[in-house]
């Protein structure tokens, strides 16, 4: 069936479909309309899900969790300030090993308050153990957030699982959706087995005091775990196919024009399509240049971006994202995987708006540079008009 | 109710824990165990009795446990029942924390799941500071009371959880003492056959933060319901009943001098004439409070 739909109706929907069992809710924009979806679906007796309106996010990842290894199917999302309030149980989560799957729509993070869309939220949790996928479209959301079920609860992996969209431009964006009938996605998503369920019959207990050796051995098998899911995804991902005919799982990650280019755009969610179209128009003036758009940040490809972008002359990674002080969290990851000479481009922060023009003069200019071997490591772009930003610091208007 | 402690058995706790001799929680994690009986889990909460269980992956805790960070028991739980009952299972959940963990990093989640009236256990092992983290402050250490962040003696008075609790309207609230183990029991057993959000507060007297000899747990435990320090009572669906052993507090004249309760303590050797004043001020507040709830 086709639906014209929002990104967070995709989220909802994909939770309907995965029959799930116990959700914490709670607000925080721009996630909102997922939680208050699904708290119709159960009013409407579309979803058997318990709906726990938690008061805060700390708590609705506790529900999740507590929910998650006594043995059913649990889910939640949030943004922002309230995946930074969720940020411990967000780690307490992967390091119980219980699978359950959180869908985070991007948005800035405070001070000062902004509600638009930025990616450094979800990057921000990249060291604490999940599997982390991000959607470039509602389609690729709704996708993505079904498989994050199968694959945490593959006992291969037996870790939480996040899905990221970017806010509004993804989340309150309705597009053709393509979505799955409910006897192909129980088909594809049998009922939820886990190795260990506190329970009284099992006699299971978990996460009390762990001596040196015996942690640094956990946090060595998560590592592990990341690692070897890889082959995981892509099998998930081929099957995944049957139900969306139309869909492309078979890798990780998404190349774009790459095979003959000299030069290659690295780009992650919703913008990859804008940024496509710059590569598109870059392709007619004759310009060697393809787009590679990074799918999961856990685990990272190493080998399919090694294969992708190895042997390129110059690679240009656009951050919607910061790690402040060192520019983006891609740009550090593709730098610290291939030996190609790798620029880091820091834009579209808070919501600033990026379009294919901005895109095409970017790239153009980038390879301009990479032609000359003189190029900054990490540059802060503003769109449009603005050519030159006068940046003051408290202490410099004294 | 007569009952012969002895011939209770519970596996709620094995031998080996790593608590320190003359511990009250491991007191109070038996008389869980011989009222709640082996259908449990239980969910603890970052504490003393995260340590108590031993090291993983082994475990002194009968029970199954999900140990959790500080602020995230009363959520934990919240999913582990509704989960549970989704498979069908009657098992009693049970959030075991410590008064840190209830009355100041948890409260938001416990009161937010005492609000939502979810379907657990709760209970409060309150030993009135942060004993595991070296004995520090906490919102319900008394006034008066020496910890390593008050070394001149607390200036306010403990946090009143059982008033809070109250006014959440829930159907059972109650008190205990570690020196009361039948109350506890009973108690723990009346509250295991009601539905909806339970809390139960059991004072734990801890030999090594309150200063005392660790072979006097039970007598201190005791002083404190004696001198009224420590009520015994219950509130279940609005029925207020006080536990025969703190009855005679409801009279100023037949209570037990408050001195044989502190001067046990060496938490109290700062106590001034002013801040036990001040303390005998919060007992007679205590019981003012509590006779009004029973008119």
């Amino acid at each position: 069936m086709r639906k014209i739909i929002s990104g967070n109706e995709a989220v909802a929907l994909a939770v309907k479909l995965a029959r799930v069992g116990v959700v914490g809710i709670y607000p925080i924009t721009p996630q909102t309309t997922i939680i208050e979806e699904l708290a119709e679906m159960k009013l409407r007796g579309e979803v058997s899900a318990d709906v726990v309106r938690v008061e805060s996010e700390h708590s609705a990842m506790g529900v999740t969790l507590g929910a998650a290894v006594s043995g059913v199917r649990a889910f939640t999302a949030t943004s922002s300030q309230g995946l930074l309030y969720m940020h411990e149980m967000v780690w307490w989560a992967a390091g119980s090993r219980a699978p359950l799957v959180m869908v985070v729509a991007t948005r800035a993070v405070g001070a000062p308050w902004n509600i638009w869309n930025e990616n450094t939220d979800f990057m921000s949790e990249r060291d604490s153990g999940w599997i982390m996928a991000f959607a470039s479209s509602p389609q690729e959301a709704l996708d993505l957030t079904i498989q994050a079920f199968r694959v945490s609860e593959d006992p291969r992996v037996f870790l939480p699982m996040m899905v990221g969209m970017d806010g509004f431009v993804l989340s309150h964006t309705k597009t053709n959706v393509y979505i799955p009938s409910q006897e192909d996605v129980d088909e594809f998503l049998p009922p939820r087995r886990q190795p260990y369920v506190i329970d009284p019959e099992t006699q299971e207990s978990m996460g009390n005091i762990f001596q040196p050796f015996d942690y640094m051995k956990l946090r060595h098998s998560i590592h592990e775990s990341i690692e070897s899911s890889q082959d995981v995804i892509r099998e998930i991902g081929r099957e995944y196919e049957k139900l969306n005919p139309l869909s492309d799982y078979k890798t990780l990650n998404v190349e774009y024009k790459l095979e003959d280019a000299d030069y290659a755009v690295v780009t992650m969610g919703a913008w990859s399509l804008d940024a496509m179209e710059a590569v598109d128009r870059l392709r007619q003036e004759g310009v060697n240049v393809g787009l590679y758009r990074v799918r999961y940040i856990r685990p990272w490809a190493t080998d399919e971006i090694m294969r992708a972008l190895g042997d390129k002359k110059g690679v240009i990674v656009f951050d919607r994202a910061t790690s402040l002080g060192r520019g983006g969290p891609l740009y550090l990851e593709m730098k610290a995987t291939i030996d190609s000479p790798v620029k880091g481009v820091v834009t579209g922060l808070g919501g600033v708006s990026i379009g294919k023009k901005d895109f095409y003069h970017v790239i153009s200019k980038s390879i301009e540079e990479f032609r000359f071997k003189s190029f900054r490591e990490v540059e802060w772009y503003y769109p449009g008009e603005v050519k030159e930003v006068e940046l003051g610091t408290p202490r410099s208007s004294i | 109710m007569s009952l012969a402690l002895r011939d209770l058995r519970s596996k709620s706790l094995l031998p080996g824990t790593s608590a320190c001799p003359g511990c009250p929680e491991n007191m109070a994690m038996r008389m869980v165990g011989m009222a709640l009986g082996n259908d449990v889990v239980m969910v603890v909460v970052a504490g003393c009795s995260s340590v108590i269980q031993g090291i993983g992956p082994k475990n002194a805790y009968g029970y199954p446990v999900l140990n959790i960070a500080f602020a995230a028991g009363s959520a934990a739980a919240s999913g582990m029942w509704r989960a549970l009952r989704q498979r069908n299972k009657d098992t009693t959940v049970v959030v075991w924390a410590g008064d840190g963990g209830t009355a100041d990093i948890g409260f938001a989640s416990l009161s937010g799941a005492a609000e939502r009236n979810e379907n657990f256990i709760y209970l409060c092992v309150d030993n009135e500071a942060y004993m595991n983290s070296g004995g520090q402050r906490s919102g319900s250490t008394p006034h008066g009371a020496v910890t390593s962040t008050t070394p001149e003696g607390k200036k306010e008075n403990k946090k009143e959880l059982l008033f809070l609790m109250l006014d959440h309207h829930i159907p059972y609230v109650a008190t205990a003492s570690v020196g009361y183990p039948h109350d506890l029991i009973d108690k723990l057993r009346r509250a295991k056959n009601i539905e909806g959000f339970r809390y139960i507060q059991v004072l734990t007297p801890d030999p090594y933060g309150w200063l005392f000899d660790p072979s006097r747990t039970a007598e201190v435990a005791k002083l404190a319901v004696q001198t009224c320090y420590w009520p015994l009572i219950e509130v279940s669906h609005d029925k207020v009943t006080v536990s025969n052993e703190s009855l005679h507090c409801l009279k100023k004249e037949t209570r037990r001098p408050l001195r044989d309760f502190t001067s046990l303590q060496g938490r109290y050797k700062r106590l001034s004439e002013q801040d036990f004043q001040e303390l005998e001020k919060y007992v007679d507040y205590l019981w003012d409070r509590i006779s009004k709830l029973m008119d």
